[in-house]
Protein backbone atom coordinates (compact mmCIF):
# COMPACT_ATOMS: atom_id res chain seq x y z
CA UNK A 1 0.00 0.00 0.00
CA UNK A 2 0.89 3.65 -0.13
CA UNK A 3 0.41 6.82 1.21
CA UNK A 4 -1.59 8.94 -1.59
CA UNK A 5 -1.01 11.83 -0.41
CA UNK A 6 2.81 11.06 -0.38
CA UNK A 7 2.45 9.30 -4.05
CA UNK A 8 0.48 12.74 -5.54
CA UNK A 9 3.32 14.98 -4.00
CA UNK A 10 6.10 12.68 -5.51
CA UNK A 11 4.64 12.14 -8.88
CA UNK A 12 3.30 15.65 -9.32
CA UNK A 13 7.19 17.13 -8.37
CA UNK A 14 9.35 14.27 -9.95
CA UNK A 15 8.27 12.50 -12.69
CA UNK A 16 9.70 13.57 -15.77
CA UNK A 17 8.19 12.54 -18.84
CA UNK A 18 6.57 14.17 -20.99
CA UNK A 19 3.28 13.27 -20.09
CA UNK A 20 1.72 15.78 -21.66
CA UNK A 21 3.01 14.82 -25.33
CA UNK A 22 1.45 11.43 -24.45
CA UNK A 23 -2.33 13.30 -23.40
CA UNK A 24 -2.27 15.17 -26.96
CA UNK A 25 0.20 12.98 -29.26
CA UNK A 26 0.68 15.05 -32.85
CA UNK A 27 -0.99 12.88 -35.72
CA UNK A 28 1.51 9.86 -36.20
CA UNK A 29 3.61 10.08 -39.47
CA UNK A 30 1.23 8.53 -42.39
CA UNK A 31 2.12 6.68 -45.79
CA UNK A 32 -0.65 6.58 -47.96
CA UNK A 33 -0.97 3.21 -49.94
CA UNK A 34 0.12 2.00 -53.36
CA UNK A 35 -2.59 1.21 -55.53
CA UNK A 36 -1.74 -2.84 -55.41
CA UNK A 37 -1.72 -2.68 -51.21
CA UNK A 38 -5.24 -0.50 -51.78
CA UNK A 39 -6.59 -3.27 -54.02
CA UNK A 40 -5.69 -6.20 -51.99
CA UNK A 41 -7.60 -3.97 -48.75
CA UNK A 42 -10.50 -3.72 -51.07
CA UNK A 43 -10.83 -7.17 -51.88
CA UNK A 44 -10.42 -8.26 -47.81
CA UNK A 45 -12.76 -5.40 -47.03
CA UNK A 46 -15.91 -6.89 -48.78
CA UNK A 47 -18.34 -3.91 -48.42
CA UNK A 48 -15.73 -1.22 -47.80
CA UNK A 49 -14.15 -1.86 -51.47
CA UNK A 50 -15.67 1.52 -52.48
CA UNK A 51 -14.01 3.94 -50.10
CA UNK A 52 -11.13 1.99 -49.37
CA UNK A 53 -10.09 1.77 -53.21
CA UNK A 54 -8.00 4.06 -54.49
CA UNK A 55 -9.51 7.07 -56.42
CA UNK A 56 -11.19 5.77 -59.87
CA UNK A 57 -8.44 6.67 -62.79
CA UNK A 58 -10.12 8.79 -65.05
CA UNK A 59 -9.24 8.95 -68.77
CA UNK A 60 -7.06 11.63 -70.35
CA UNK A 61 -8.44 13.89 -73.37
CA UNK A 62 -7.24 13.11 -76.08
CA UNK A 63 -6.63 15.70 -79.13
CA UNK B 1 7.54 -5.58 -17.17
CA UNK B 2 8.52 -2.98 -19.96
CA UNK B 3 8.85 -3.46 -23.52
CA UNK B 4 12.66 -3.41 -24.11
CA UNK B 5 13.34 -1.22 -27.01
CA UNK B 6 10.49 1.20 -26.24
CA UNK B 7 10.74 4.28 -23.65
CA UNK B 8 9.71 3.77 -20.39
CA UNK B 9 6.42 5.00 -20.77
CA UNK B 10 5.13 3.84 -23.62
CA UNK B 11 6.01 0.13 -22.97
CA UNK B 12 3.93 0.45 -19.82
CA UNK B 13 0.98 1.94 -21.36
CA UNK B 14 1.12 -1.01 -23.76
CA UNK B 15 1.78 -3.60 -20.95
CA UNK B 16 -1.68 -1.78 -19.21
CA UNK B 17 -3.53 -1.79 -22.61
CA UNK B 18 -2.66 -5.57 -22.86
CA UNK B 19 -4.00 -6.17 -19.81
CA UNK B 20 -7.22 -4.55 -20.43
CA UNK B 21 -7.46 -6.00 -24.21
CA UNK B 22 -7.05 -9.69 -21.77
CA UNK B 23 -9.81 -8.76 -19.24
CA UNK B 24 -12.49 -7.25 -22.02
CA UNK B 25 -11.50 -10.73 -23.91
CA UNK B 26 -11.45 -13.66 -21.05
CA UNK B 27 -14.24 -12.76 -19.21
CA UNK B 28 -12.66 -10.26 -16.74
CA UNK B 29 -10.76 -11.95 -14.31
CA UNK B 30 -7.38 -11.14 -14.86
CA UNK B 31 -6.91 -7.64 -15.38
CA UNK B 32 -10.01 -6.52 -12.99
CA UNK B 33 -8.12 -8.34 -9.59
CA UNK B 34 -4.40 -7.55 -10.37
CA UNK B 35 -3.43 -4.34 -8.40
CA UNK B 36 -2.11 -1.18 -11.14
CA UNK B 37 1.55 -0.54 -10.73
CA UNK B 38 2.16 2.47 -7.75
CA UNK B 39 5.02 3.85 -9.00
CA UNK B 40 5.62 7.07 -11.07
CA UNK B 41 5.84 5.27 -14.10
CA UNK B 42 2.46 3.20 -13.29
CA UNK B 43 0.67 6.00 -12.27
CA UNK B 44 1.73 7.70 -15.73
CA UNK B 45 0.53 4.81 -17.30
CA UNK B 46 -2.91 4.75 -16.31
CA UNK B 47 -3.14 8.79 -16.75
CA UNK B 48 -2.64 8.34 -20.46
CA UNK B 49 -4.51 5.06 -20.52
CA UNK B 50 -7.42 7.42 -19.19
CA UNK B 51 -10.91 5.75 -18.31
CA UNK B 52 -9.91 2.76 -20.61
CA UNK B 53 -8.11 1.60 -17.72
CA UNK B 54 -11.59 0.95 -16.22
CA UNK B 55 -13.49 -0.12 -19.05
CA UNK B 56 -13.67 -4.03 -18.30
CA UNK B 57 -16.24 -2.35 -15.48
CA UNK B 58 -17.41 0.62 -17.30
CA UNK B 59 -18.06 -0.94 -20.90
CA UNK B 60 -18.47 -4.87 -19.93
CA UNK B 61 -19.78 -4.83 -16.54
CA UNK B 62 -17.02 -6.79 -14.73
CA UNK B 63 -16.11 -6.08 -11.22
CA UNK B 64 -13.29 -4.84 -10.37
CA UNK B 65 -10.90 -4.90 -7.42
CA UNK B 66 -10.89 -2.05 -4.77
CA UNK B 67 -7.36 -1.79 -5.05
CA UNK B 68 -7.57 -1.21 -8.70
CA UNK B 69 -9.76 1.36 -8.43
CA UNK B 70 -7.88 3.00 -5.93
CA UNK B 71 -4.57 2.67 -7.56
CA UNK B 72 -6.66 4.47 -10.34
CA UNK B 73 -7.84 7.27 -7.99
CA UNK B 74 -4.25 8.10 -7.17
CA UNK B 75 -3.35 8.74 -10.97
CA UNK B 76 -6.65 11.21 -11.60
CA UNK B 77 -5.42 12.79 -8.40
CA UNK B 78 -1.92 12.66 -9.28
CA UNK B 79 -2.08 14.28 -13.39
CA UNK B 80 -4.98 16.48 -13.19
CA UNK B 81 -5.11 18.79 -16.36
CA UNK B 82 -3.20 22.07 -15.66
CA UNK B 83 -5.34 25.60 -16.48
CA UNK B 84 -4.49 25.99 -20.41
CA UNK B 85 -3.78 22.13 -20.95
CA UNK B 86 -4.90 21.09 -24.32
CA UNK B 87 -8.67 20.17 -24.64
CA UNK B 88 -7.97 16.33 -25.53
CA UNK B 89 -6.14 16.54 -21.76
CA UNK B 90 -8.73 18.28 -19.91
CA UNK B 91 -11.46 15.99 -21.56
CA UNK B 92 -9.52 12.62 -20.55
CA UNK B 93 -9.04 13.82 -17.57
CA UNK B 94 -12.87 14.67 -17.08
CA UNK B 95 -13.61 10.83 -18.53
CA UNK B 96 -11.32 9.68 -15.63
CA UNK B 97 -13.18 11.45 -13.01
CA UNK B 98 -16.70 10.31 -14.56
CA UNK B 99 -15.43 6.69 -14.42
CA UNK B 100 -14.92 6.86 -10.74
CA UNK B 101 -17.87 8.43 -10.68
CA UNK B 102 -19.90 5.44 -12.25
CA UNK B 103 -18.27 3.09 -10.08
CA UNK B 104 -17.93 4.88 -6.61
CA UNK B 105 -21.71 5.77 -6.61
CA UNK B 106 -23.46 9.07 -6.61
CA UNK B 107 -21.41 10.80 -3.73
CA UNK B 108 -19.09 13.55 -4.50
CA UNK B 109 -15.41 12.70 -3.86
CA UNK B 110 -14.38 15.79 -2.14
CA UNK B 111 -10.60 15.49 -3.76
CA UNK B 112 -12.40 15.12 -6.88
CA UNK B 113 -15.01 17.74 -7.14
CA UNK B 114 -17.57 17.87 -10.00
CA UNK B 115 -16.37 20.86 -12.07
CA UNK B 116 -18.44 20.27 -15.36
CA UNK B 117 -17.54 19.17 -18.94
CA UNK B 118 -14.25 21.47 -20.24
CA UNK B 119 -16.38 22.64 -23.31
CA UNK B 120 -15.83 21.20 -26.93
CA UNK B 121 -16.21 24.67 -28.80
CA UNK B 122 -12.74 23.25 -30.27
CA UNK B 123 -13.96 20.59 -32.28
CA UNK B 124 -16.85 22.32 -34.02
CA UNK B 125 -14.83 23.91 -36.64
CA UNK B 126 -12.49 21.61 -37.09
CA UNK B 127 -11.83 20.23 -40.71
CA UNK B 128 -12.73 15.94 -40.61
CA UNK B 129 -8.90 15.13 -40.46
CA UNK B 130 -7.92 17.14 -37.86
CA UNK B 131 -11.38 16.18 -36.29
CA UNK B 132 -10.92 12.58 -36.59
CA UNK B 133 -7.68 12.93 -35.24
CA UNK B 134 -8.53 14.51 -31.84
CA UNK B 135 -11.81 12.44 -31.75
CA UNK B 136 -9.59 8.89 -31.71
CA UNK B 137 -7.46 10.37 -29.14
CA UNK B 138 -10.45 10.46 -27.40
CA UNK B 139 -11.54 7.27 -27.63
CA UNK B 140 -11.74 6.56 -24.14
CA UNK B 141 -15.07 8.77 -24.33
CA UNK B 142 -16.83 6.69 -26.75
CA UNK B 143 -18.51 4.62 -24.67
CA UNK B 144 -22.36 3.84 -23.96
CA UNK B 145 -24.40 5.93 -21.92
CA UNK B 146 -21.69 8.14 -21.31
CA UNK B 147 -23.18 11.91 -22.79
CA UNK B 148 -20.56 14.73 -23.13
CA UNK B 149 -20.38 17.42 -25.09
CA UNK B 150 -17.45 15.80 -27.32
CA UNK B 151 -20.26 12.93 -28.01
CA UNK B 152 -23.30 15.23 -28.99
CA UNK B 153 -20.19 17.12 -31.11
CA UNK B 154 -18.96 13.70 -33.00
CA UNK B 155 -22.78 12.34 -33.56
CA UNK B 156 -23.16 15.78 -36.02
CA UNK B 157 -20.18 14.69 -38.31
CA UNK B 158 -20.63 10.85 -38.39
CA UNK B 159 -19.79 10.88 -42.46
CA UNK B 160 -16.62 13.27 -41.52
CA UNK B 161 -15.54 10.42 -39.05
CA UNK B 162 -16.24 8.13 -41.76
CA UNK B 163 -13.97 9.73 -43.85
CA UNK B 164 -10.95 9.78 -41.55
CA UNK B 165 -11.49 6.37 -40.67
CA UNK B 166 -10.56 5.96 -44.00
CA UNK B 167 -7.84 8.17 -44.20
CA UNK B 168 -6.59 6.59 -41.21
CA UNK B 169 -6.37 3.37 -42.42
CA UNK B 170 -5.51 4.41 -45.98
CA UNK B 171 -2.47 6.03 -43.85
CA UNK B 172 -1.42 3.35 -41.68
CA UNK B 173 -2.17 5.34 -38.63
CA UNK B 174 -4.16 2.35 -37.19
CA UNK B 175 -4.41 3.40 -33.67
CA UNK B 176 -6.44 6.17 -35.38
CA UNK B 177 -8.46 4.54 -37.06
CA UNK B 178 -9.17 2.18 -34.06
CA UNK B 179 -9.88 5.07 -32.45
CA UNK B 180 -12.39 6.33 -34.79
CA UNK B 181 -14.26 3.20 -35.51
CA UNK B 182 -14.81 3.32 -31.86
CA UNK B 183 -16.84 6.33 -32.26
CA UNK B 184 -18.30 5.04 -35.24
CA UNK B 185 -19.53 2.11 -33.60
CA UNK B 186 -21.44 3.87 -31.12
CA UNK B 187 -22.90 6.73 -33.61
CA UNK B 188 -25.73 6.77 -35.78
CA UNK B 189 -25.78 7.76 -39.87
CA UNK B 190 -22.40 5.76 -40.54
CA UNK B 191 -22.61 4.78 -44.07
CA UNK B 192 -23.23 1.24 -44.75
CA UNK B 193 -20.89 1.39 -47.82
CA UNK B 194 -18.27 1.64 -45.58
CA UNK B 195 -18.13 -1.65 -44.40
CA UNK B 196 -16.66 -1.13 -40.18
CA UNK B 197 -16.87 -4.72 -39.25
CA UNK B 198 -14.49 -5.77 -41.83
CA UNK B 199 -12.17 -2.81 -41.67
CA UNK B 200 -11.73 -3.61 -37.99
CA UNK B 201 -10.86 -6.71 -38.62
CA UNK B 202 -7.87 -5.16 -41.27
CA UNK B 203 -6.83 -3.14 -38.74
CA UNK B 204 -6.35 -5.31 -36.00
CA UNK B 205 -4.72 -7.29 -38.88
CA UNK B 206 -2.56 -4.99 -39.84
CA UNK B 207 -1.47 -3.48 -36.44
CA UNK B 208 1.16 -5.84 -35.15
CA UNK B 209 -0.65 -6.92 -32.23
CA UNK B 210 -0.45 -3.28 -30.50
CA UNK B 211 -2.54 -3.22 -27.26
CA UNK B 212 -3.17 0.17 -27.51
CA UNK B 213 -4.79 -0.52 -30.83
CA UNK B 214 -6.06 -3.73 -30.08
CA UNK B 215 -7.95 -2.07 -27.03
CA UNK B 216 -10.12 0.42 -29.28
CA UNK B 217 -10.54 -2.18 -31.47
CA UNK B 218 -12.64 -4.53 -28.81
CA UNK B 219 -13.91 -1.45 -27.54
CA UNK B 220 -15.34 -1.19 -31.17
CA UNK B 221 -16.72 -4.35 -31.92
CA UNK B 222 -18.19 -4.50 -27.67
CA UNK B 223 -20.17 -1.46 -28.94
CA UNK B 224 -21.08 -2.38 -32.16
CA UNK B 225 -22.18 -5.93 -30.71
CA UNK B 226 -24.34 -4.47 -28.06
CA UNK B 227 -26.31 -1.93 -30.63
CA UNK B 228 -26.59 -4.88 -32.75
CA UNK B 229 -28.36 -6.34 -30.01
CA UNK B 230 -30.51 -3.96 -28.69
CA UNK B 231 -31.64 -3.50 -32.51
CA UNK B 232 -32.59 -7.54 -33.12
CA UNK B 233 -34.34 -7.26 -29.83
CA UNK B 234 -36.19 -4.23 -30.50
CA UNK B 235 -36.94 -5.32 -34.09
Amino acid sequence: MFSEESVVRDVAQDIDIDLEAALNPAEAEGTFRDTRECAALALIGGQGALLLSPPTPRPTKKG
Amino acid sequence: MSQSGLPPLTGAVRDLAHEVVSALRGGGHLAGSTALADDELGLAAVRVLGADVLLPATLAGYSLSPERVAAFRTATLAFPAAPGAAPVTAWSHWGMRRALRTLSGPDEDPALPDTGEPGASWLHSLPWQRFTHQLAVLGALALPGLPSEVATTAALRPVDLARGFVRAVRRRDWLQAAGAARWLALLDGVPDTLGLDTGLDFVLLMSDDDPRVALQAHAARHIRDERLLDEGLRA
